[in-house]
């Protein structure tokens, strides 16, 4: 009880205070995506948002954060009245980054916020290790690097998530979690990979008897039913008056792109690939046959179409069905066990399955398995051996996101830091499971984590000593993203298994 | 080899009768006598300041093989961040600042022979820094040429600015900072604290508290100089006292000299020092020689490839007609210009020249001095400028006599903080061309006390704080002009956050039983707190009258010249209570007859 130091509040004081150094690094073109988008809610009636096109940043994310925007804008116009104007492309005067880099910080108050109450909410024997999760979270070299360097508001936005995951604790408050999370997908789709796990635990534990499935609880479903379609008509409501849904459908979902974004996110898609390009100098002797047109193509299917020369095609269908079925799988153990544990779990699941399987996933999204787990990866010793290589590799993958000279000893010094002070903790604080551990996991998991420091060396300075700075510079991408991707797919495995057997 | 035998065995015993008081405490419980646990109640602990918190979980059994690295990483980080932000003279031309200073220095030791150097177009920041600093350069930029030749190119460079350009010299003092500072504090601190019989974890929060001393980072990797190498030989020469070697501690301290001239705030201390221990108790002329006799190998060391390379004939050629120093004019002899002698002395003779400036005013922009103080009241440029050396030589040898004298009387090892602290507040405050800058020499080994005995005890730590903060302010004026107006709020109010200080919190001036402060302490703090403060907003919102466009720096300095003063006799009451025969207690009771 007595342990809870450095505090929560104490830490996103620290934090804040090194944040608002980082006033001048690098940011990358979302500084400006969000710019535009305060500019053009703040400039423009709502009924145009979703039609203006002035800036090739589009608004591609649902009307709640347009909204937020809007919020943020009404502000901006105090700081500097030129970044609200939508022809100001790329305008970023020192009132500008101060003040879309501040209003990052301070919506990340949320995360605190929400940190504090999912503290408050464990049960006494867990606490410590409560608090110490919330803590990696709210320091996270995720957020770090995406929030704070490169530019979006993954901090506010998870806050609202965890927020909501905390709110499902406990019965009583498990209307408010469901609104939440509505109002939570209103403002970012991307959480539409976790609707499926939060779809089967509120009905199974909010709208149906915990006892026996065949006695619906009428007026949970009526409250849950009006509030969420009352989110969502808020949200899309006045879109669907104005006719504009298709162009919504269109600006959120853009099927256009390829199946892999430009850098490989660490998933099943950038080992498939990976494997084609391999099997490409083998083919002749093995046999098989090459589809030239993959040869030839420019992207090398990087970006738009994706073609793999020996491996067949992979469509968009693939993709959803492998999503669903794997989304599927851990949904079945939560209906028959609606506890939060397994709920948080399940999440993470849903998470994974999507990360590892879904079409043109971005190495952002590493953060929707990262932070759900981070939650529980303190239950017993056998989820923190599955979190570990999660926690290396997802992390790792994340570097190539900031390529910029100045920010390279940050983002590695971070990272390294926050690793060995959380992952010694961790392994301090985290108990002895029940069940036996599985060691062979365990020493692959050592030997994984081993593997990172030569790579690491070896991508950041040995490739460019050996091959210059021009030749060859998909190869460290490569390996990054093949590494990161047995990291994450190794922990998915290992977590399925405890998933399945606690 | 013969005068290192009598110094090894006087830390050990002294070690001996410091530690054994307190062993009994030290296995359990940190000592009491740093307060940094607070019992408020129901057995309930909480930390006395932020820091403790931060380390909490470092009380017992966390091996210093984690602790340290962590440590290191964070104050690494706090130090890049500050070096993205702008840096002294960017975009000013026609001479920029300091980074242009250190950059040209580079490019001209890679490119001209060593006679050259310091008298190469003097009028574009000519080289005037000791030739330690002169190798660093030739080092920092024959690595930076291999990088991009383009950032040194002779002449052609001069003035340049392109963000890798800043990444590398940034890089530069981090690294320099890494090698020599860092592992200098490392080493003192776990010598000191063993010493002092603090306990490990103490020791660990002393160290972050030491390393993240804000106006040392905000120089460095803000404004752009490379202060800690010449304030790590300096801790570097400390360690080697603490663990006797007196040799290496003459080494370092001529390595700190040779570095930066600004080293002689600290040689009083060490002279008076190393003079002292071959004195008292009994004489040890071999010691003293052997001393001497290093002291002179290392100054020649130095030296040695400056004058080398003046002997070469086209080094005799050049000097021969040069114009000569006006030291080597004022020389009784008569030298034969185009001898080998004639070419070393000038060489010597110009360096010294360049490194001393005597030729400058009595200080410079507005420091917070005594000079700069009373100069806004009485004008002192009615005055010759010889006679304002007089005086200021003169005030400055009072000011520094007495600790001196203390130190010389009493050579002990736990003395020298509070000595150098004192004798350097006396040079800052007294001496002829300060920088504001010089203010980071009083505030190290003054800082360095926080790991002392009791150094986080609510008396130290406020005085440590009040100082840091105190003289990070004073050079607010100059950080503003390079855009270093936010790594400024954010250092310094995390220093005073972290240690604990208002405008944070209050619990260091709050009674809880045990030793508190002074009501006059708590009184001077708390106004020169709100002077800082009432400043800022009249700065940031008040013009200054037109007739006097100064006023807000004039009264920065007044304010921190007063403060400084404090600080000054406060050191010397330290020094004094500490040198008393079994000293501690008489601190202790005046404290208690002062309460009365």
């Amino acid at each position: 009880m007595t342990d809870l130091y450095p505090s929560l509040a104490q830490c996103a004081l620290v934090a804040a205070a090194f944040k608002v150094l980082l006033f001048p690094a690098y940011k990358s073109t979302d500084f400006e995506v969000h710019r535009n988008w305060l500019a053009l809610t703040y400039s423009l009636p709502v009924k145009e948002w979703y039609y203006e096109r002035t800036s090739e940043w589009t608004l591609d994310y649902p009307p709640f954060f347009a909204a937020f925007e809007w919020l943020l804008a009404q502000a901006a116009a105090y700081a500097d009245p030129a970044m609200l104007v939508v022809k100001n492309l790329d305008y970023d005067s020192w009132q500008t980054v101060y003040f879309q880099r501040a209003t990052v910080i301070l919506t990340e108050l949320v995360l605190v916020y929400a940190l504090s109450r999912f503290v408050k909410s464990t049960p006494l024997p867990n606490k410590q290790a409560a608090h110490v999760a919330s803590l990696s979270i709210l320091l996270s070299p995720g957020l770090f690097i995406i929030d704070h360097i490169h530019f979006q508001y993954n901090g506010f936005m998870y806050g609202v998530l965890i927020l909501s995951i905390v709110l499902a604790r406990k019965q009583s408050t498990l209307l408010y979690s469901g609104i939440l999370f509505a109002v939570l997908l209103c403002m970012k789709h991307i959480y539409l990979y976790l609707s499926l796990a939060y779809f089967v635990y509120l009905l199974r534990a909010y709208c149906l008897d915990p006892r026996s499935i065949l006695r619906p609880r009428f007026g949970n479903i009526f409250k849950l039913g009006v509030c969420v379609l009352g989110v969502f008509g808020i949200a899309f409501g006045p879109f669907a008056q104005w006719g504009q849904l298709l162009q919504l459908k269109d600006r959120l979902f853009p099927f256009s792109r390829g199946l892999c974004h430009a850098y490989w996110a660490p998933n099943m898609w950038a080992m498939y690939s990976f494997t084609d390009r391999a099997l490409i100098p083998l083919a002749p002797r093995l046999g098989l046959p090459v589809n030239q047109e993959a040869l030839t193509s420019v992207t090398r299917g990087l970006v738009g179409d994706t073609s793999f020369a020996i491996l067949p095609e992979v469509t968009k269908e693939h993709t959803f069905l492998l999503t669903f079925v794997f989304q599927l799988i851990p949904l079945i153990k939560l209906w028959f066990r609606p506890d939060w544990d397994t709920f948080v779990g399940a999440i993470t699941l849903c998470g994974y399955a999507s990360f590892l399987f879904g079409w043109h996933v971005h190495e952002k999204a590493v953060l929707l398995i990262i932070i759900p787990f981070s939650l529980i990866a303190l239950k017993d010793r056998r989820y923190f051996s599955a979190f570990r290589p999660l926690a290396v590799a997802g992390h790792v993958s994340l570097f190539p996101l900031l390529f910029t000279a100045a920010e390279f000893p940050l983002k590695i010094v971070y990272t390294v830091l926050w690793l060995v002070l959380f992952l010694f903790v961790f392994d301090r604080v985290a108990p002895v499971p029940e069940r036996p551990r599985i060691f062979v996991f365990d020493r692959l998991a050592l030997f994984y984590l081993v593997v990172s420091i030569p790579l690491m060396v070896y991508c950041s300075l040995l490739h460019q000593v050996i091959f210059g700075l021009e030749r060859l510079q998909f190869l460290p991408l490569m390996f990054m993203s093949s590494y990161s991707a047995v990291g994450v797919v190794g922990s998915w495995m290992g977590f399925l298994v405890v998933y399945f057997t606690a | 080899m013969a005068p290192s035998t009598p110094s090894s065995h006087r830390p050990r015993r002294k070690k001996l009768h410091t530690t054994t008081p307190t062993t009994a405490a030290t296995t359990t419980t940190p000592r009491l006598n740093n307060n940094l646990i607070l019992h408020v109640g129901a057995g309930k602990q909480v930390p006395a300041f932020p820091l403790v918190s931060f380390l909490w979980a470092a009380r017992a059994g966390v091996s210093q093989w984690l602790i340290l690295p962590l440590t290191l990483m964070v104050v690494g980080l706090f130090r890049w961040a500050v070096g993205l932000w702008g840096y002294s003279g960017f975009q000013v031309p026609p001479m920029h600042g300091d980074f242009e200073a250190q950059r040209h220095w580079m490019e001209l030791t890679i490119h001209l022979p060593t006679f050259k150097w310091y008298l190469y177009d003097l009028q574009y920041w000519g080289l005037d820094y000791p030739p330690l600093t002169a190798y660093h350069s030739w080092l920092v930029g024959k690595i930076g040429s291999a990088v991009d030749p383009t950032w040194f190119a002779l002449d052609a460079s001069r003035g340049f600015e392109h963000p890798n350009l800043k990444i590398f010299m940034r890089a530069t003092v981090m690294i320099s900072e890494y090698l020599v500072y860092i592992p200098a504090v490392v080493n003192f601190l776990r010598r000191f604290t063993r010493m002092q019989g603090v306990h490990a974890w103490s020791a660990s929060i002393a160290l972050v508290a030491i390393l993240l001393q804000p106006a040392t980072i905000l120089i460095d990797h803000g404004h752009f100089q490379y202060n800690t190498v010449m304030l790590g030989l300096m801790v570097a020469s400390l360690d080697a006292i603490l663990a006797g070697r007196m040799l290496w501690a003459c080494i370092f301290f001529v390595g700190a000299l040779g570095f930066k001239q600004m080293a002689l705030y600290y040689a009083p201390v060490m002279f008076a020092y190393l003079l002292g221990v071959c004195v008292f108790p009994r004489i040890r002329v071999l010691r003293l020689i052997g001393i001497a006799l290093i002291t002179i190998a290392a100054f020649t060391l130095l030296f040695a490839p400056l004058l080398v390379g003046a002997t070469s004939a086209e080094a005799r050629k050049a000097f021969s007609v040069a114009q000569p120093p006006p030291l080597l004019q004022s020389l009784p002899i008569a030298v034969d210009k185009n001898s080998v002698v004639y070419a070393v002395l000038f060489q010597l003779t110009q360096t010294i020249h360049r490194v001393f400036p005597f030729a400058r005013g009595l200080f410079e922009d507005k420091v917070a001095n005594a000079w700069c103080a009373i100069h806004t009241f009485y004008k002192l440029n009615r005055f010759d400028t010889g006679l304002l050396q007089k005086a200021s030589l003169g005030a400055t040898v009072v000011s520094i006599f007495l600790p001196c004298v203390i130190i010389f009387r009493h050579p002990r090892a736990s003395l020298l903080l509070p000595a150098l602290a004192c004798v350097s507040w006396g040079f800052f405050l007294f001496s002829f061309q300060v920088h504001e800058k010089s203010v980071l020499l009083p505030l190290l080994p003054m800082t360095l006390l926080l790991a002392g005995d009791g150094g986080l005890s609510k008396e130290i730590r406020a005085w440590v704080g009040w100082a840091n903060v105190l003289g990070s302010w004073t050079m607010y004026p100059l950080l503003k002009r390079e855009e270093l107006r936010v790594p400024y709020i954010v250092m310094t109010l995390l220093w005073a956050y972290l240690i604990g200080l208002p405008i944070f919190s209050w619990e260091t001036y709050r009674n809880r039983g045990t030793p508190e402060l002074w009501t006059l302490t708590k009184l001077v703090h708390f106004s020169f707190f709100l002077a800082m403060i009432a400043w800022h907003v009249l700065e940031a919102w008040v013009p200054p009258p037109t007739r006097k466009p100064d006023l807000w720096v004039v009264l920065n300095a007044l304010i921190g010249a007063a403060g400084f003063g404090i600080a000054y006799l406060w050191c010397l009451w330290k020094l004094i209570c500490q040198s008393w025969p079994n000293s501690r207690s008489p601190a202790k009771e005046i404290g208690l007859k002062k309460r009365q």
